[in-house]
């Protein structure tokens, strides 16, 4: 403990380099997920359409579904021998990041989806009587659930930096490029380097534990 | 005689329940419509379907000349120049002056000289001076103030009002119920609902009687004259109503 104490604390180069990966990778990632989240999420909860439930059922899948499985089909699309293997992209940040978008995604969607739905229903009527176009109104209806939206955001990048499958098979744990801290505990502790694994563990933990902060504050604050 | 709204052999229905239900019905210039009926007589559908925000399962829908085709443009134009303000109006999160300019931001962007136009519409509702104030500090009778300065600064050719004077105090009532009953003079036309006939007689021009979703023609009522057709149609056009509804109706994909 006392090693990887003294790892932190003397900032390490490839403990740093570690959580600096994380912090990117989870970083552009959930700006994608949200971008593709949160309007699925407005979309899905203010319109009424065929194949609602459906939807939504399967936006609950999605976000239930194993991290080693959406690695293996973002392999499988970008292995050599896959559809998209001529990218080259496998074993690479941005290969990294399409998984974890994939992850995060549906959660975002999801906590968007149920924000709105506790949202007040006057909302897009209002704005649209108002004189907003359908648009205009669904960027209205997102403000007055922005809190939500920010706290489905917050839910996206807490599960993508603390995941390790999608990290694992799509990233490789290069180190020093696509090494994040739950895939180097995961290689380190097996190896052997303990006092590694522990430090990059206790940065996680502070890392999850400023995450859950931000959550709370985000679900109690109210406009 | 242009009527500004025209339903005819419109049907609204809720599930298996026919919510509505009008052989016709048509809503003419310059005049302050009382929609009256128990609860659930389809008020507040009518009310909804004359602000293009709902669709009827059946029927055709007329804005002036123009049928109402439900396209989106098309939609948004109309409803540029009808506002509805809800039974309990929903206010926007933030100001009070970011609510009551929230229509004309969509109309024409932020621009610098909105601050007076919110002013003197707060003004109007009694609310000087409430511009800066959170919405979530207002009381149920200042909210609909608010709510009425946010339609009523948009100049609409028709303002349909959802029960406007229920549970309000005094105060509020009388400035609310002076304000409805001066914009037919102004150019707007107003449908408003309400369950007080004494206020519905005191206030309006017209009344229009709702019962199971469909209009009473008894209680169709013209400027006192009792009625019995079964077509609602309102007195004889006068120059200044032929002047605004002309104006006003331009094709949608031109104005508003």
């Amino acid at each position: 403990m006392r090693t990887a104490i003294d790892l932190i604390l003397r900032l390490d180069q490839d403990v740093f380099a570690a959580v600096w990966t994380s912090l990117t990778v989870a970083g552009w990632s959930v700006i994608f997920a949200a971008l593709l989240g949160v309007p699925v999420g407005l979309s899905v909860a203010a319109h009424e359409f065929r194949g609602k439930r459906a939807t939504i059922t399967v936006l609950n899948t999605l976000m239930a579904m194993p991290t080693v499985v959406i690695g293996l089909i973002v392999y499988s699309l970008l292995s050599r021998q896959g559809l998209l293997g001529f990218w080259g992209l496998l074993f690479s940040r941005k290969a990294m990041i399409i998984g974890e978008v994939l992850l995060a995604g549906p959660i975002v969607a999801n906590y968007t989806l149920s924000a709105v739905k506790a949202a007040d229903f006057r909302i897009v009527p209002t704005a649209l009587t108002l004189g907003a176009s359908r648009l205009g109104a669904m960027v209205q209806l997102g403000r007055e659930v922005r809190f939500g939206v920010v706290a489905a955001v917050i839910a996206g990048f807490g599960r993508v930096i603390s995941e390790v499958g999608v990290a694992m098979m799509l990233g490789g744990n290069i180190r020093g490029f696509t090494r994040t801290m739950t895939t180097a505990i995961a290689v380190e502790t097996s190896k052997g380097e303990f006092a590694f694994g522990l430090a990059l563990g206790i940065v996680l933990i502070a890392v999850a534990f400023s995450i859950n902060v931000l959550f709370h504050f985000a679900q109690e604050s109210r406009p | 005689m242009i009527s500004l709204l025209r339903l005819a052999g419109v049907e609204k229905r809720y599930g298996e329940r026919v919510a509505l239900q009008l052989d016709e019905l048509a809503i003419f210039p310059d005049r302050l419509y009382a929609l009256t009926g128990p609860n659930g007589s389809g008020k507040s559908t009518l009310l909804n379907l004359l602000a293009l925000l709902l669709r009827p399962e059946r029927g055709r829908v007329w804005f002036g000349e123009e049928e109402v085709a439900w396209r989106p443009r098309q939609l948004q134009a109309m409803r540029r120049k009808v506002t509805l303000m809800h039974q309990a109006p929903y206010l926007f999160s933030g100001s009070v002056a970011g609510n009551v300019g929230f229509g004309l931001r969509t109309r024409h962007g932020a621009a610098d000289e909105m601050q007076a136009v919110i002013e003197q519409a707060l003004g109007t509702v009694g609310l000087a001076g409430f511009a800066d104030r959170n919405v979530r500090q207002l009381s149920g009778g200042e909210a609909r103030r608010v709510a009425l300065a946010r339609a009523l600064v948009l100049e609409p050719l028709v303002l349909l009002l959802d029960e406007p004077l229920a549970n309000l105090d005094e105060e509020s009532t009388g400035i609310i119920e002076r304000l409805i009953t001066g914009l037919p003079a102004q150019g707007t036309t107003v449908v408003m609902s309400t369950h007080d006939m004494e206020q519905a007689e005191r206030m309006a021009t017209d009344v229009i009687r709702l019962n199971d979703g469909r209009v009473s023609p008894a209680m169709r009522r013209d400027l006192g004259r009792e009625r019995s057709s079964d077509k609602v149609e309102i007195c004889p056009p006068t120059k200044k109503h032929e002047k605004s509804s002309s104006t006003a109706l331009a094709p949608s994909g031109l104005s508003g």
